[in-house]
């Protein structure tokens, strides 16, 4: 058994992942409620907890990066991580500026 | 383990983990047209952010006990490897139940998915990722139940950990619904 092994068979990652979880959607909630700041700090905070909260999981729940190498599985994850990045923003992209220059004449 | 089996657990889980990255790449073309189609609606009237966040706890809970289960698996402790799949299945439907009953009533006060594209987009975000979950249960039940049966078998371990891997992502995905969708629409960032 490698540490692979090792990892996988720990029941710490996943209590950590939970709790680590828990502290940043109750942050992300409770900010969204109580509106300290002016509303674009509050996007900007509430989409960081958002990612960190997902690589978060992905690395304590999927195990991301704990293989050995070669480490195929962050190679394909960092791609796809760029092509959804180039997908998402060019889409929003696109639809917003065929918005303003078809529908608002 | 031997080393035949290890390379059949390996690239199980590799195949796995593409596709799970195939499906997050799906995920994100709903998401970027979601955004792009809230501007300019309400979504008060839809949605409250309370029961959204109870949803996210259960879903929550129910990932953590499927990696729970997971490591069990791992160590072929059977008993509780059943107890903490069971107990991720039963807040997994609890969560399906609660996100399809959003979905009903949100249609039955007539915001339907054919009263415009904002509402399209909503229904198709929340939906796709309530048939995932609903697929999920029955294939949980699937795998579990020759676990009732035998002792955990390699091929148990395998196909356990597969399915282990994609109902954490589906956590992931929802917690990006939950940002996206109910934080950032109840705020009226879109307005």
């Amino acid at each position: 058994m490698d540490d692979h092994y090792g990892w996988n068979c720990s029941l710490k990652p996943q209590i950590l992942g939970f709790v680590i979880s828990l502290v940043l959607i109750y942050a992300a909630y409770r900010l969204d409620q109580v509106h300290l700041t002016n509303p674009s700090t509050i996007l900007f905070t509430i989409m960081t907890l958002c990612v960190l909260q997902g690589l978060a999981q992905f690395f304590f729940f999927l195990h991301l990066g704990m293989e050995q190498t070669p480490r195929w599985n962050l190679y394909a994850f960092l791609f796809t991580t760029c092509i959804l990045f180039i997908v998402v923003t060019g889409t929003i992209w696109i639809l917003q500026s065929l918005d303003h220059n078809l529908m608002r004449s | 383990m031997s080393s035949g089996v290890q390379d059949t657990y390996d690239r199980a889980v590799f195949g796995t983990w593409l596709y799970i990255l195939s499906d997050f790449l799906f995920f994100g073309t709903l998401f970027a047209v979601y955004a792009f189609l809230q501007k300019g609606n309400d979504t008060n009237k839809l949605f409250s952010l309370k029961y959204a966040f109870g949803e996210t706890l259960i879903l929550l809970s129910s990932s953590t006990a499927a990696g729970l289960a997971g490591a069990y698996l791992h160590r072929k402790d059977r008993r509780n490897t059943l107890i903490y799949f069971f107990l991720a299945w039963i807040l997994g439907a609890g969560f399906a139940a609660l996100e399809f009953l959003n979905l009903f009533s949100i249609a039955s006060r007539n915001y339907t998915w054919d009263q415009s594209a904002f509402l399209s987009a909503y229904f198709t975000l929340i939906g796709t990722h309530g048939l995932h979950i609903v697929f999920c249960l029955f294939w949980m039940i699937v795998l579990l139940l020759p676990l009732f049966f035998t002792q955990i078998r390699d091929v148990d371990v395998r196909r356990l950990t597969c399915f282990r891997m994609f109902w954490q992502f589906l956590n992931i995905v929802w917690i990006f619904i939950f940002t996206i969708v109910y934080l950032m629409g109840v705020d009226g960032y879109y307005g």
